[in-house]
């Protein structure tokens, strides 16, 4: 058997052309997407589970009762400092060290007779400028009141839509 | 024409692979940065909270609130739900033989979730 190596060299440059071409192929696909750093989405996500864990704990019942919750009362009896109050004790403190930096705006809606949806503004720790780059947690709340924005006439069972943005400053 | 200088084929062979290799590490590099953010986003797109949320509430219409108000209270969930969190909510339920039985509907356009759910 005779060993014929001639063309070697031209069959390296062959392959070499074709990854070129392959990895200009390659770039100019990927060119036109545009990636984020990769843990832009992991602080919101962070935040929004945290902000609904939150707002669970809130709409508890001390000791697995039937009674109302914190969370329902301060709805009823319109307790806006309340809320504050305990929304930020679970999310901004961390021991007696340093807050996080949290801040919130929180609204409800309602239902009235007509099925249009009311959203009543309910505390915030900051005002919102729209410049915040916000994550949102919500929470149903079963509510006996008579919301007079959403006025049937009666004290009734209500379900109302909580809605809070979360931001860090 | 010079003669054409084929001393050294193998090395630059192999100069040739090691580049590439290099070049495919480059990638795997490029793509490790993706993964959080995909992966965060699949989590934030999943509405976890926004279902538990919305069965705890159904069964604390169902078990608690009484018949003229439940329906009051059923409008409440599903037209809130369609005005605010852009999802499909609808429920119904029966009682039977000491259970009660809640069948839930869930759709927010991208993600569906029904429930049959007995309640002894």
């Amino acid at each position: 058997m005779v060993k014929n190596d001639n063309g070697q060299l031209y069959t390296i440059e062959g392959f070499a052309a074709a990854l070129i071409m392959v990895m200009t192929a390659y770039l100019v696909v990927n060119a036109t997407s545009v990636y984020t750093a990769g843990d832009t989405h992991i602080n919101d996500m962070q935040l929004e589970a945290l902000g609904s864990d939150a707002l669970k704990m809130m709409d508890v019942a001390p000791n697995r009762t039937d009674a109302e919750t914190p969370l329902q009362g301060i709805i009823r009896t319109d307790n806006y400092a309340g809320f504050t109050t305990m929304l930020l004790n679970y999310t901004n403190e961390s021991g007696s060290g340093p807050r996080h930096d949290i801040q919130f705006n929180a609204s409800y809606t309602c239902r009235d007779s007509n099925d249009l949806t009311h959203r009543i503004q309910f505390a915030n720790s900051r005002e919102l400028t729209g410049g915040e780059h916000t994550v949102r947690a919500t929470k149903w709340v079963m509510v006996y009141k008579d919301i007079p924005e959403c006025d049937l006439g009666i004290q009734m069972d209500r379900a109302v839509l909580l809605e809070v943005l979360l931001w860090r400053d | 024409m010079a003669r054409l200088n084929d001393d050294a084929q193998w090395i630059i062979l192999m100069g040739f692979l090691i580049s590439f290799s290099f070049f495919f590490l480059a990638l795997v590099i490029n793509q490790s940065t993706v993964v959080g953010q995909t992966t965060a986003e699949s989590v934030i797109e999943f509405p976890k909270n926004d279902i538990r949320d919305v069965r705890d509430v159904i069964g604390n219409v169902v078990m608690r609130v009484p018949y003229p108000q439940n329906v009051t209270v059923y409008k409440d969930i599903t037209v809130l739900s369609m005005n605010r969190k852009g999802s499909v909510v609808e429920y119904s339920n029966f009682t039977a033989a000491n259970a009660t039985y809640i069948q839930i509907h869930y759709n927010n356009g991208v993600t569906e979730y029904n429930e049959n759910w007995t309640v002894l």
